[in-house]
Order: C-alpha cells, then sequence, then structure tokens
C-alpha cells in the first residue's frame, strides 16, 4: 500500500473520531444549560469544553466572550475552526477521497453523504440550543454509520488496520484531554465529604465520553468515588473509552501490521511496553504517582508511539 | 438542422423503441427518475473541478437520460476510421522525433514541427518503448447529416470522459433494466481491462517481470480527479501523486508502507511540464526528480510519451489526412473539418474576411476556451479576434460553422432536440489497437448551443451502438 494511501486512512478515521468526540462533549454542555443557572461558575463547564477541544485560544481571538450559542456555533460549523466538526468531516472526506479506491463503495457513500447532509441538519442559527439535541443526534448516527460500514465491509487487510488505528490514536489523545482538563476534580481532597458538587461534576465527565450508564453497570450501581472513575476511566477494559481499551487497540493493530509485512518496528515495541505497565496498574497506584503526572507521560508516551509510527509507515524514514 | 432520430420525418428503426418509451414516460416519473440520477451520481461523487478567478468547487456533470443510439453499421466505420487516425499518430510521432521523412517528403512545412512550443527537443532520438507514443487516443466527432461523420481533433495527451462512459451506463442499467432486457446494446465495461492489457504491452526495456502499472494524477483538486481514481480502482493499479514517486539510480520507486517499490509504467494524467523538475519546468512542485532520466535509460515507461502534444495541435490536425496517407498508404476513412491556417497569407485573408462565419480557435487551446463562434459573437468580440489573430497569425486555425447534429433530451418534463458530439477511446497496444464499442456523446445543453464541453454548459449522454 502506498505510504500516502494509509496515511490518509488514518487520518480520516482520526477525524470521524474526533467528530464523534466532539459531538459527544457538546451534549454535555447542552445539559449543563437545562440545569437552573442559580450558581455561579457554569459558563466555566463551556470553557472547559473550549479546553478540552484544544481550541479555546481559537474561540477568543474570533469572539471575545464566552457565549454558549457562539461557542456551540464554533464547535460545530465554523469553517474558521480547523476542528470544528463541519471541518472534521470535510477532512475525514477529502482523506478519503483522495484515496477512494482504498475502501468500499460503501464506506465512501457514509463519508460522503454525510458531508453533504450536515449543514441541512442547521436550520436557523439563531436557535441553534435548540436544535442541537437533533444536530448531536444525527452526527452521533452518522458516526455510526461510518464505522459500521468499516466493520461490515473493508477488507481486513493493512488498509483496514491504518483506519482502527486512525480512531484508537485519537480516543486515547481525547479521553487522556478530558480527564487532564478537569483532573483536579478527581484528587482526594481534604474538604472531601462526597457532597453534590462533586457527583455532578464527576457524572458531567463521565457523560462526556457517553459512559455515564455504563459506570453504573460496570460498578453495580455501587457510591461513585474518584478511585472508581479512574479506574472506569484509565484501567477498565470494558469501557470502550478507557485508555487502557485504546491501548490495547493500538498494541493489537501494530502487531498486526509488523507481521503482516514482516518487520518489526519501534513504535510497535513502545507500545507493547506501555499496555503491559497499564495492565499493571491500580486506581490508588495511579493517585500515588499522581493523576496529573501519570496523564503527563502518557501524553508523551502515546505521542513518541505515534511519531514512530508515522515514520516509518508514512514517511519511510525508519527503517 | 439534422436530427438524428428522424429520417424523412419518420423515426429511425434503431431509435423505434426508444422514442416510443420516452414519450410513454408519464412526467412525474422524467422528474423522479430525473433526481434519482442526480442523487445517484451524487453519492458515488462523480463529479468535476472547475475553476475560476477566485476558487475551485465540485461539480455534478448535468446527465440527460435519453440515450444516443449509433447502428452498428454506422459504428464500424468510425471504428476503422479511428483506429487508422491512432496509427498514423503514432507513426507521425515515431518519425518527426526521430529521421523525419515526412518533413523531407515536404508533405508538412518544417517550421510547424521543430518550431512547434509542443515539440519537445528533449526526446529526439529517443527510442520510446514499442514505438508508441501515445497510447490513448480520444478523437471528438461530430455528425453533419445522415451519412456524414467528421473528426473535429485527436486528443493525444490525456484524454478524459471515459469514466462518464461507464457510469453513465451503469447508471442507465440500474434506473432503467427493462430497455437493456428489451435491445441488445454493446457493452462499454471493458474498458479498463483493454487499458491494463494495452499499458502492460508498453513494458520498458529493462522491465522482465510482470510490469507494475500506476496512474499518475496532479491530485484530488485536478478536474479529472474521479475519473483517475474510477480508472485505479477499476484497473487495480496504485493511483500516486509525484511525491509518491522517487528515483535512485535512475529507477523509479513509489513510497509503501512496506517499503520502496519499483514502477514499470506510469499512465500519467499531468501535463509534460509537471513530470520532472530538472528536466521541464524547474519552478514546478509536482514533478519528480530524475523521472525523465529513469524514463530515457530504460527503467520505466511513461504514457503518453513527452511531446506527443505536437499531434494535439491544431495546425497539425489539419494535416491529419496527409498524415494518413503518408504512413498507412490509405485514403482517411473519417473526413476532418475544413481548416484554414491562418499562418498561411491566403487563408489568413479568407478568414478575416469571413469572421462572422467562422469558428476560430487557438492551436493549443483546449476545453472550450479561447474560441471564437463568429455567427455569435458580438462585433467587439469579433474584433477583438482580429487584433489576436494579426498579432499572431500562426496561432489561430479558422473552421466553418458546423451545424452539430442533434438528439433529443428530457428539457424539463418534454423532449427537445439538442446538439451532441462523440468521442471514442481507442488504445494502442505493442500488437493490439482496441477500442469498446461505445464512447462518451456529449451534449450541449443550452438550446441552440453549440458548446459541449462540461465546463461550459454541456452534460452526458449514455451512447448505444445497436445492432440494426
Amino acid at each position: 500500500m502506498l505510504s500516502r494511501t494509509a496515511e490518509n486512512l488514518f487520518w480520516s478515521a482520526r477525524y470521524i473520531e474526533r467528530a464523534d468526540s466532539l459531538a459527544r462533549l457538546l451534549e454535555v454542555g447542552y445539559r449543563i444549560s437545562l440545569i437552573p443557572n442559580t450558581e455561579r461558575g457554569y459558563t466555566n463547564e463551556w470553557e472547559s469544553i473550549l479546553e478540552t477541544s484544544g481550541i479555546k485560544n481559537e474561540y477568543l481571538k474570533k469572539y471575545k466572550t464566552i457565549s454558549k450559542e457562539k461557542i456551540i456555533f464554533f464547535i460545530l460549523f465554523d469553517l474558521e475552526n480547523s476542528s470544528s466538526v463541519k471541518n472534521c468531516i470535510k477532512v475525514a472526506r477529502e482523506n478519503i477521497r483522495m484515496v477512494r479506491t482504498a475502501v468500499t463503495l460503501e464506506v465512501w457513500n457514509a463519508v460522503n453523504s454525510s458531508y453533504h447532509e450536515l449543514d441541512k441538519n442547521l436550520k436557523d442559527t439563531r436557535n441553534i440550543l435548540k436544535e442541537l439535541p437533533e444536530i448531536i443526534e444525527w452526527i452521533k448516527k452518522q458516526v455510526n454509520l461510518i464505522r459500521g460500514t468499516i466493520l461490515n465491509t473493508q477488507l481486513i487487510n493493512d488498509g483496514y488496520d491504518f483506519l482502527i488505528l486512525g480512531t484508537y490514536f485519537e480516543r486515547a489523545d481525547f479521553t487522556a484531554r478530558i480527564i487532564n482538563v478537569k483532573y483536579f476534580i478527581l484528587l482526594p481532597s481534604i474538604n472531601y465529604v462526597g457532597g453534590d458538587i462533586d457527583n455532578f461534576q464527576w457524572s458531567l465527565m463521565l457523560r462526556s465520553i457517553s459512559s455515564f450508564r455504563a459506570f453504573k453497570w460496570a460498578y453495580g450501581g455501587q457510591e461513585i468515588t474518584y478511585t472508581k472513575i479512574i479506574d472506569f476511566l484509565i484501567l477498565n477494559m470494558t469501557c470502550p473509552r478507557s485508555l487502557i481499551f485504546s491501548i490495547e487497540k493500538i498494541n493489537h493493530h501494530l502487531g498486526r501490521l509488523s507481521k503482516f509485512y514482516k518487520q518489526t518496528s519501534t513504535s510497535q515495541k513502545k507500545i507493547g511496553l506501555m499496555y503491559k505497565n497499564i495492565k499493571n496498574l491500580s486506581a490508588t497506584k495511579i493517585t500515588d504517582i499522581g493523576l496529573h503526572e501519570f496523564l503527563k507521560s502518557f501524553i508523551e508516551e502515546i505521542n513518541f508511539v505515534y511519531k514512530k509510527f508515522e515514520q516509518k509507515y508514512f514517511f519511510g524514514s525508519e527503517t | 438542422m439534422y436530427n438524428e432520430v428522424y429520417k424523412n420525418l419518420k423515426v429511425r428503426k434503431f431509435y423505434n423503441q426508444i422514442y416510443d418509451w420516452a414519450k410513454s414516460l408519464p412526467e412525474n416519473v422524467i422528474v423522479k427518475k430525473k433526481n434519482e440520477a442526480e442523487n445517484l451520481f451524487k453519492k458515488i461523487g462523480i463529479t468535476f473541478s472547475v475553476y475560476n478567478n477566485f476558487d475551485s468547487t465540485e461539480r455534478l456533470i448535468p446527465f440527460d437520460m435519453f440515450p444516443r443510439i449509433i447502428s452498428s453499421t454506422e459504428w464500424k466505420k468510425i471504428k476503422r476510421g479511428v483506429i487508422q487516425r491512432a496509427l498514423a499518430v503514432n507513426a507521425f510521432l515515431n518519425d518527426i522525433y526521430n529521421s523525419g521523412e515526412i518533413i523531407k517528403a515536404k508533405l508538412i512545412p518544417e517550421n510547424l514541427i521543430y518550431k512547434n512550443p509542443a515539440y519537445e527537443i528533449k526526446m529526439i532520438g529517443f527510442k520510446v518503448p514499442k514505438r508508441i507514443y501515445s497510447p490513448i487516443i480520444g478523437s471528438d466527432i461530430v455528425r453533419i447529416n445522415e451519412k456524414n461523420f467528421k473528426v473535429l481533433e485527436d486528443n493525444c495527451r490525456t484524454p478524459s470522459g471515459v469514466s462518464y462512459m461507464i457510469e453513465n451506463r451503469e447508471i442507465m442499467m440500474r434506473m432503467f433494466p427493462e430497455l437493456f432486457e428489451k435491445l441488445k446494446i454493446e457493452t462499454v465495461e471493458n474498458y479498463p481491462n483493454y487499458l491494463l492489457d494495452t499499458l502492460k504491452s508498453l513494458a520498458p526495456k529493462k522491465c522482465n517481470k510482470e510490469p507494475k502499472v500506476v496512474i499518475l494524477t496532479p491530485g484530488s483538486l485536478n478536474s479529472a480527479y474521479y475519473e483517475h481514481s474510477f480508472l485505479a480502482d477499476l484497473m487495480g493499479v496504485e493511483l500516486v501523486q509525484g511525491n509518491d514517486l522517487f528515483v535512485d539510480e535512475s529507477i523509479t520507486y513509489m513510497k509503501t508502507t512496506r517499503g520502496p517499490e519499483k514502477v514499470d509504467i506510469i499512465y500519467r494524467r499531468i501535463d509534460d511540464k509537471f513530470i520532472d523538475p530538472i528536466t521541464f519546468d524547474s519552478s514546478s512542485l509536482i514533478g519528480i526528480p530524475g523521472l525523465f532520466d529513469s524514463y530515457k535509460s530504460g527503467n520505466v515507461n511513461i504514457c503518453s510519451a513527452p511531446g506527443s502534444g505536437i499531434a494535439d495541435d491544431k495546425a497539425i490536425y489539419s494535416y491529419i489526412p496527409e498524415i494518413i496517407k503518408f504512413y498507412l498508404g490509405e485514403e482517411p476513412i473519417l473526413e476532418n473539418v475544413k481548416t484554414w491556417r491562418c499562418c498561411e497569407e491566403d487563408a489568413k485573408k479568407y478568414v478575416l474576411n469571413n469572421l462572422n462565419k467562422l469558428v476560430v480557435k487557438e492551436v493549443h487551446g483546449s476545453g472550450g476556451y479561447g474560441l471564437l463562434i463568429g455567427s455569435k459573437s458580438s462585433k467587439k468580440e469579433i474584433e477583438i479576434f482580429r487584433k489576436k489573430i494579426l498579432a499572431n497569425p500562426s496561432n489561430y486555425i479558422a473552421q466553418p460553422i458546423l451545424e452539430l447534429s442533434s438528439v433529443p433530451i428530457f428539457d424539463k418534463k418534454k423532449l427537445s432536440p439538442r446538439h451532441v458530439d462523440l468521442r471514442p477511446f481507442c488504445l494502442v497496444g505493442a500488437d493490439k489497437t482496441k477500442l469498446v464499442d461505445g464512447g462518451l456523446t456529449r451534449v450541449a445543453l443550452n438550446q441552440g448551443s453549440l458548446v459541449v464541453n462540461s465546463s461550459q454548459g454541456g452534460g452526458v449522454k449514455d451512447t448505444w451502438i445497436l445492432n440494426e
């Protein structure tokens, strides 16, 4: 397979995953806006949504003030925002279009029609908050459709590996960022009394990765504690948005590539090590290391894996 | 105006069934099917890009559901004529880049060849693989009356439109399967196989295994990108861009996830000047440094060969009848359109005195740009062209304004005639010259218009070769 083809497949899947994550993040914002705004500080939630998606500076440059309608538009439709959902789908489509022949017609149709239909869902920008649930539903539906066609129709060959790797590099990054932006709410605190505020903050974090109900099921309806959340978001293999889950997937697919090409790679060795380490961790150990420190080095390591992976398969500069 | 459907006011017999069918379609079905076709094109992503000064946008090519029919007898003649031209053009290219017999025989003025900007001096004396310079030729054919088909030009570099030929058929088959059960319509689906066979037969000297073929595209912003990816897909070959290729020790490789892989035959859909920045245009960023050297050392073949474009030249076109006679010793099967070369004093005089009755074309123009249709232009436009011709006469040729034949389209809900042309695609391999039985029919959708180019209000139709 051409290196550029692999690169285009990787990025198209990565952008689709990002569109999905952004939609889920906005769902949380929508929830907050439904709660009577009596307490101070809910604008903070919107700010942290901008921060998590890594576009706070871009937004403030354009709009100056925090406004939920503007943030929603900026994240969903604004073409000036390089990672708006619209741009994500557009770039994903462009990438797929460049390698039209490496995906099945069904995958292409799913991506192509998502792009053509996106605008139709926004009828009135002034009413964007009201229309938000429907738009989010639509985005999630399209992403599921695209992913479904990938799983059901693509050949399970190296191209498939690059698509899946795009998804999980993005997901690992996004989940790590969500936790990192709000890591302080997961710190053991002397003031901790299991109060409503903590509960509320934790449930928001779970919701932002669409895992609120999953969490309840996974822990049998036990009381929410910060260690359980750490365990769930980082170490639980049954949670598809946990860090360990993404690491396992990346490890698996890099391994497949090595076997397929009969070549070893630095990225594969490094991810194998990461997977081994994270398997042996526990929530209390992470708290001992310090959640923030743990995340910092996690992000550094996964970036290293990506860099090596990119060098080998996209640039041909690692032998 | 010649309408292909009728003969002596009666519907010709091989149009009978289609005509009755089209007449019997209720208005709401026509509207529904039109939308269905448009959605299919959109879904499959059959688009082309249009450039203007601001940006490029993707557009759908307008598709008309009324098929254009050519009888098998008519087609046999077109086919023979097209093959004859394709062989003559290749013999001509081989000659002018080597001993230049046709010039010595004084059949074509020396200056027209050696001073032609499309003549590539770097190709002089080089023996291209199997002596085939231009393996894919798309000739534009117009019909003047019942008997007479004429060739308007031969596109020898990178003719496009073949993907529409195939997709138009796919869409018609999907929408109106009942027609295909009833009528015996020749298939066009073998084109990609023929193309791959043709390309593989042109392996370079230093290739002693199964040759590796790739298509070289300028990228997804190119107006014909859909076609490039379509052909790559149907031939099962890689679609590469300039930066996917590199040359090491005169051998051309592509970068793959497994490491470098040797490439033997490049079907290039980029212009000569973008092939190799070292040899051609040093300001170009999309070329492959060293590719021309790899080509000349027999490690890779570039199809079509650099410098083939000279056969596309509209002044050279006017010599095609002589070219056919000179190399093949045959009379031309398909006629040329009468052409005045403004570089000749008498011709220039005639053209300047009759601008309102002629079509004037730039010799290197294409895509319907840079031309004047005298009868449809204002005085001012004509005067602008007069000055252009006087300033640089050898840059222009003129032809009579042809009344292209017409075929009905579904205009809104009714049938209404529109002008059409025909582009068959001829494949010239090492030992075989082939065409699929069909071609691309382009149609000028604006009433009365004679310009069929997609960039200027043209659409397409499925083209059927039918047994009588």
